[in-house]
């Protein structure tokens, strides 16, 4: 199992230009190792849709790796998200899913199906040609370069140790750049850098 | 064996095509399953089909991120099922997506003497001959905040799509047409 830590700074130490989306409990600890244009928040916006809404970046821009960040109650809000990626056929595009077995940012309710529920075996069955489980620090470490470079679309499901992340808002007060405005000026920000890049 | 399309395709096509519209997203029904067809080999539009109507929000929206030019297509059922989705994306983003929403229920709500202000008692929406989604369409969007136009029976739906495309850009704000015209 990894810590949030072991989890975000192999991707932060191998990230260049990707687009890189988070929800829920990954929002504050990414943005704190990342201050990109390319980084965007939808913890704070419609649940479960984190999936889909960075498929449509993967999408706009086949040129440009997007990495999503999803949680595990999140991907089971839309488990369907998973057959329209492979439908589409980008190969732009990693997702991987954080699972803590809860909605942690509620206080750490169970998700349905909770050490039952087989995420890679979800992935496969949508038709994900690269599924990839991780449960140990070293070897997702080893992994990233290839889950960042290699044609996907690529589906990793990573085991992680709760935190106590609360609730996200989005002040001046917050530590994460991306959490300091609205959601809406973030976006108009991270378009400007999408279509001059 | 395929239909070639029809004029009304045809018009909406042009339309997307002058439009620049990039991607179309969204859930075929009767009305548009003629349009989605005639996409499915578009060289310059690319079909995105969904497995629920709320991704197809999320999608454009993330397609509008990028750069895109998004237009979103589902029936009044499936954009009921889209409120958190449009919501939490689109709105909160301040992104112009427009979608059209076909009218599923009001060829039979017309055929009644009825029309979507009709008061929505138990009654009413739970008549046989009657679907109930017709007359929640048109005060959910005004719940939502949506800004519509609709495209009856004899209106221009090439035309009436061009404006819709037109007028969500000079915003901030998702856009709707609901259609209630046949376009096969």
């Amino acid at each position: 199992m990894l810590t949030r830590a072991q989890l975000l700074e192999p991707l932060a130490a191998h990230r260049t230009d990707e687009v890189v989306v988070t929800t829920m409990s990954v929002t504050r600890p990414w943005g704190r190792l990342s201050s990109h244009d390319l980084d965007f928040a939808s913890a704070d916006s419609a649940m479960g849709h984190t999936a889909d809404l960075a498929l449509g970046i993967a999408l706009a821009r086949p040129d440009r790796r997007v990495v999503c960040l999803n949680g595990d109650g999140s991907m089971l809000m839309t488990l369907g998200t998973l057959a329209t990626i492979v439908g589409c056929g980008v190969t732009n595009y990693l997702l991987v899913v954080v699972e803590n077995g809860s909605y942690e940012i509620t206080g750490h309710q169970p998700i349905p199906g909770r050490g039952r529920v087989d995420f890679g075996a979800l992935a496969r069955g949508a038709g994900f040609p690269r599924v990839f489980g991780f449960d140990d620090p070293a070897a997702w470490q080893r992994a990233v370069p290839d889950l960042l470079g290699a044609p996907g679309p690529t589906f990793a499901h990573v085991l992680v140790e709760p935190t106590a992340e609360g609730p996200i808002s989005r002040r001046a007060a917050e530590e994460a750049r991306y959490l300091k405005v609205s959601l809406a000026e973030w976006s108009r920000i991270m378009r400007a850098a999408l279509v001059a890049s | 064996m395929k239909r070639p399309p029809s004029p009304a395709i045809l018009a909406v096509l042009q339309a997307l095509e002058d439009a620049g519209v990039t991607h179309v997203i969204g859930v075929p029904d009767n009305t548009s399953a003629p349009l989605f067809d005639s996409l499915q080999e578009h060289p310059g539009i690319l079909l995105v089909e969904v497995t629920r109507e709320g991704e197809a929000f999320a999608i454009a929206s993330g397609l509008w991120l990028g750069g895109a030019a998004p237009l979103v297509v589902v029936q009044n059922t499936g954009f009921l099922e889209s409120g958190d989705a449009l919501r939490g994306t689109a709105v909160r983003m301040g992104a112009p997506v427009p979608f059209v929403v076909t009218g599923r229920g009001y060829a039979k709500m017309e055929a009644a003497g009825l029309g979507p202000e009709t008061p929505r008692t138990p009654e009413l929406l739970t008549r046989a001959d009657l679907d109930s989604v017709a007359f929640m369409t048109e005060p959910t969007l005004r719940a939502w905040g949506i800004p519509y136009e609709t495209c009856r029976r004899g209106d221009d739906p090439g035309a009436a799509v061009a404006r819709l495309v037109l007028q969500a850009r000079s915003g901030d704000h998702p856009r709707a047409l609901l259609l209630t015209a046949e376009l096969a």
